[in-house]
């Protein structure tokens, strides 16, 4: 909480001047864009828009933030490794986008809910959320995934999945599952789950195991984590996986 | 405090036979001696130098005298072998390897040693096990020796605990190392270690290129160094909750950098080495402490020898004396004292002084607190890594050199994750010889499992945010996003904006948690002041909350790990039942019920744990108490030696006769394998070299 108030101080602070001259942004809406951008974009573009390049793209002073209707297609839809978010309404997504555009682009964004509405409405219709308590993955996917598992991240993660090496020389890491895992996780899509662990991991080698492979490794981890197998397996689909979000319970 | 693994011996038949010159002579055939170690002892009396102060009779004899049997032992023993000396390995284990085959195996050398080069070039080894392409791009493996000596003598890089791993290190050590690295490497390669793709770097071994690779064997039907099979009951991947006596600890899965069916640890390599060293008539007598070195005058001349005393290891339980999983060149020597005389050279490869507690107080009078052993306790026993090259080289006039670097280096010490165990460090398993003395293997529940517990100190008081206590703050490591800045080829050797304060303050990473454990506390009494144990405190609902699975092997009886149904109960049975709890818990039950006012509040104003994660309380019985250990990886500083890795004297003279290697040495902040396995190639190659008495 703390955190948050002195974010809110310091985007204060930071649109103060452009504000006097533009159009005054709603502040409760730019307090939510915050909010809503900790909870969705913070985990790659980082707090200050820094990104991590060339992995994570800065969103500090990028061109890609011009245009309001190009961000909003981006969120919503995805773009190259970025997972999209289709769980966003519209009054969250212009919350969102006035934010990013306000504090990293020209400071003068002030982009409404129905102009958002309308840049959705021309895009195709998203299907329902889901959470990974619908049983999303098989047992097999499973069991394919331990495999994989133990192989490309058993020996940093532990084979209990609870951020402990087997080596002793080695430091711990982030669990895998159960409670401190859904910590971070929870609302999260397994889209999100599945691009951010294909650009990081394994750490010596990002990005080297198969898309099916990384895939499979979530379905062993939401199996470790309680969560019950079910008769059709996770696509390696981004667009798919967006629509399942991680809970902590039902 | 004497522990269990400290009793004296306790063998009743000390070998007689060994008094009987004819008889010794016959265990000495068995033993399959080869000429010119064994000695006549008279004929050893004519050879002692006039110009020594008193008349030493010599038991044994060989070239080359080596202390130590580890990583810098046997490499040197191999070396010198292949170069045409004999060598005598003297190791105070039961089992040949020392920390080596504990190890993970990983290996960061570099210089555009021959498995950069191979990579380099997409080739796999020599016998096609590495089947899968390589990990690093060809230009993050292009190295030379400049490049590497640059990097092992950068001055500008600053790990996440604000400290300068490279800028501390002997400019002439750090030449040597670099220009032996390729070698080193062709060498491990030639005597039937295997190694995978290149991977990274760690430990010191700078920031400019990849230079780190593991050694592997492939799971087979049979265990056969020459072909590089292990079975999956020797590689310990059967069972997991069982070891075998080939690999203390169980072997990794390596199908990422090698290929499917690779394991990989320090068993790949160290019971490679030593087949070799065995199959090349390298002789051992383990269970014999090294204590003396043997020069010509007290502070002044040569070196002629070592003096080593039986100290055997013997099973907790039956008393049995543990036996070496291979017995070929093994001189089997009960004798209390024996003198063995080095013809050519003595090297000093007996590890470092982690597990020395006294000497420890050298660079961190809090680490004199022997509640905490070395990380290597129940594997090596209390011989281990007790200073012993250091302190026998102190006797003779040796200087040191790097003591502040254990101070610099980021896994010098820290507190473990691991719970329920003094051995805190080791993964021995049952199945392993030397699991009697753990007696538990431990839990680990990685740093998240402390937020599920309160830690206290030994009179039940917390003294730290438990979240953060056992927070490790990183190597500078290849990729360089660990502690410098850009990432990988964006590294620039000697740049002052790697050290600039606006990067420190930025990447910095230490809580110090590790300080506070070992601060003093009302339990701590003069002259000696120590901190004492450390207590993770929970309630059955954090068993449950984590599916902690509180049984053996993982935790025992054997005072480490405590159950009761009150808290005032538990506390009464850690005084009662722990080795180093030296005073009664007596705030226990206060802080417990301070703490759940704390939950209750959703504030604890005495470290802010409510900022980094939730609080529970600890109010369902039965409650837990499970010993947390501060352990130690290896040590920095040791023996001054140079390029050719002998020993220098306090007035900067080598010593004749004496070389040294590994954690035995100071002035060169590179961690483990790297380290040792080059120092005994050059301290190898270059004792052969020495004039023979």
């Amino acid at each position: 909480m703390l955190r948050l108030v002195v974010g809110v101080l310091g985007l204060a602070c930071l649109i103060a001047p452009a504000a006097v001259a533009q159009q005054q942004p709603d502040t409760v809406l730019l307090e939510r864009g915050q909010r809503l951008y900790q909870e969705n974009c913070a985990l790659c573009h980082r707090d200050l828009g820094a990104g991590d390049p060339p992995t994570f793209p800065a969103l500090r002073g990028s061109d890609q933030l011009r245009d309001p209707v190009r961000v909003v297609r981006t969120i919503r839809q995805g773009r190259d490794r970025m997972p999209p978010f289709p769980g966003l309404t519209a009054e969250e997504l212009s919350a969102l986008v006035n934010y990013v555009r306000n504090v990293w682009a020209d400071g003068s964004s002030n982009v409404t809910t129905e102009e958002v509405a309308a840049v959705l409405g021309g895009l195709e219709e998203t299907l329902p959320m889901g959470s990974v308590w619908d049983g999303v993955f098989t047992e097999a996917q499973a069991n394919r995934g331990q495999a994989a598992y133990e192989g490309a991240c058993g020996t940093c993660h532990g084979h209990r999945l609870n951020g402990a090496p087997d080596d002793p020389d080695m430091r711990s890491t982030p669990p895998l599952a159960r409670a401190r895992f859904l910590r971070v996780w929870q609302g999260r899509s397994l889209a999100t789950l599945f691009e951010f662990t294909r650009a990081t991991m394994p750490e010596d080698n990002p990005d080297s195991m198969t898309e099916q492979e990384y895939v499979d490794v979530i379905a062993y981890m939401l199996l470790l984590g309680g969560m019950p197998a079910g008769d059709a397996e996770l696509q390696p689909d981004a667009q798919s996986l967006a629509r399942v979000v991680i809970r902590a319970g039902r | 405090m004497t522990t269990k693994d400290d009793r004296p011996s306790k063998d009743p038949t000390p070998n007689k036979k060994a008094l009987n010159r004819r008889d010794f002579v016959k265990t000495g055939v068995v033993a399959g001696l080869g000429s010119g170690v064994l000695l006549d002892s008279a004929e050893a009396q004519a050879q002692v130098p006039a110009s020594g102060t008193q008349q030493t009779v010599w038991h044994y004899e060989a070239d080359v005298v080596i202390a130590g049997g580890g990583c810098a032992g046997l490499t040197a023993a191999i070396r010198a072998v292949d170069l045409g000396a004999s060598v005598l390995v003297v190791d105070q284990n039961f089992d040949l390897g020392g920390r080596m085959l504990h190890s993970a195996g990983r290996m960061s050398l570099g210089g555009g040693d021959p498995v950069q080069q191979r990579d380099m070039s997409g080739e796999s080894d020599r016998e096609g096990f590495v089947t899968v392409a390589p990990i690093e791009e060809p230009e993050e493996l292009d190295d030379d020796v400049e490049l590497l000596f640059t990097d092992l003598t950068d001055w500008s890089v600053v790990d996440p605990k604000g400290q300068a791993p490279y800028r501390y290190n002997e400019r002439e050590l750090a030449r040597a190392w670099a220009e032996n690295c390729p070698a080193t490497r062709q060498f491990l390669i030639d005597n039937y270690v295997r190694f995978s793709r290149v991977a990274g770097t760690h430990g010191g071994g700078g920031l400019s290129r990849a230079r780190l690779a593991t050694c592997f064997l492939m799971l087979g039907d049979v265990t056969d160094i020459k072909a590089g099979t292990i079975t999956a009951e020797d590689a310990g991947v059967a069972d997991r909750e069982r070891s075998s006596a080939f690999a203390p600890l169980r072997m990794n899965n390596a199908s990422r950098s090698v290929g499917p069916n690779a394991v990989a640890n320090g068993a790949a390599l160290s019971r490679c080495l030593e087949f070799s060293a065995r199959e090349k008539g390298v002789q051992f007598i383990l269970h014999r402490r090294f204590d003396e070195i043997v020069r010509e005058q007290p502070v002044a001349g040569r070196v002629l020898g070592i003096k080593a005393h039986y100290s055997p290891r013997q099973h907790p339980e039956s008393g049995e004396v543990l036996q070496s999983l291979w017995q070929n060149g093994n001189i089997d020597e009960r004798r209390d004292t024996v003198n063995i005389r080095a013809r050519k050279a003595v090297i000093l490869a007996s590890g470092g002084h982690a597990g020395n507690p006294e000497v420890r107080s050298m660079f961190y009078p809090a680490l004199r607190e022997p509640a905490f052993p070395t990380s290597g306790r129940a594997l090596l026993g209390s011989g281990g890594q007790d200073g012993s090259a250091l302190i026998a080289g102190l006797r003779i006039g040796a200087n040191l050199a790097g003591m502040q670097q254990n101070l610099s280096y980021f896994t010098t010490f820290h507190i473990s994750t691991r719970l329920g165990t003094r051995d805190a460090y080791t993964g021995m398993m049952p199945g392993h010889p030397t699991f009697g003395f753990r007696g538990s293997a431990g839990f680990s529940v990685g740093s998240s499992g402390f937020e599920e517990f309160i830690a206290v100190n030994q009179v039940g008081k917390r003294f730290f945010n438990e979240v953060r206590l056992p927070a490790r703050p990183g190597p500078s490591a290849y990729p360089g996003d660990r502690g410098a800045p850009g990432r990988g080829l964006d590294h620039t050797p000697l740049d002052w904006r790697n050290c600039r304060k606006e990067w420190v303050r930025e990447m910095y990473n230490y809580d110090h948690g590790v300080h506070a454990a070992l601060a003093l506390n009302e339990g701590s009494e003069a002259p000696d002041y120590y901190s004492g144990p450390l207590w993770a405190v929970f309630d059955q609902d954090a068993v449950d909350r984590n599916g902690w699975e509180l049984r053996y092997p993982y935790v025992s009886d054997n005072g480490y790990f405590f159950q009761a149904d009150t808290i005032e109960d538990l506390a009464e049975q850690i005084y009662a039942g722990h080795e180093f709890q030296r005073v009664p818990l007596k705030y226990l039950a206060d802080t417990v019920g301070t703490w759940n006012g704390y939950v209750e509040s959703g504030a604890d104003p005495e470290f802010e744990r409510e900022m980094d994660a939730p609080m529970n309380r600890i109010a369902t019985g039965p409650f837990y108490a499970l010993s947390i250990m501060v352990i130690w990886h290896d040590s920095y500083g040791g023996l001054r030696v140079n390029g050719r890795q002998q020993v220098v004297d306090m007035q900067g003279q080598v010593i004749p006769g004496l070389y040294a290697g590994g954690e035995a040495v100071g002035g060169f902040n590179k961690h483990g394998l790297g380290k040792g396995h080059v120092h005994g190639y050059i301290a190898g190659t270059h004792a052969v070299e020495e004039p023979s008495l």
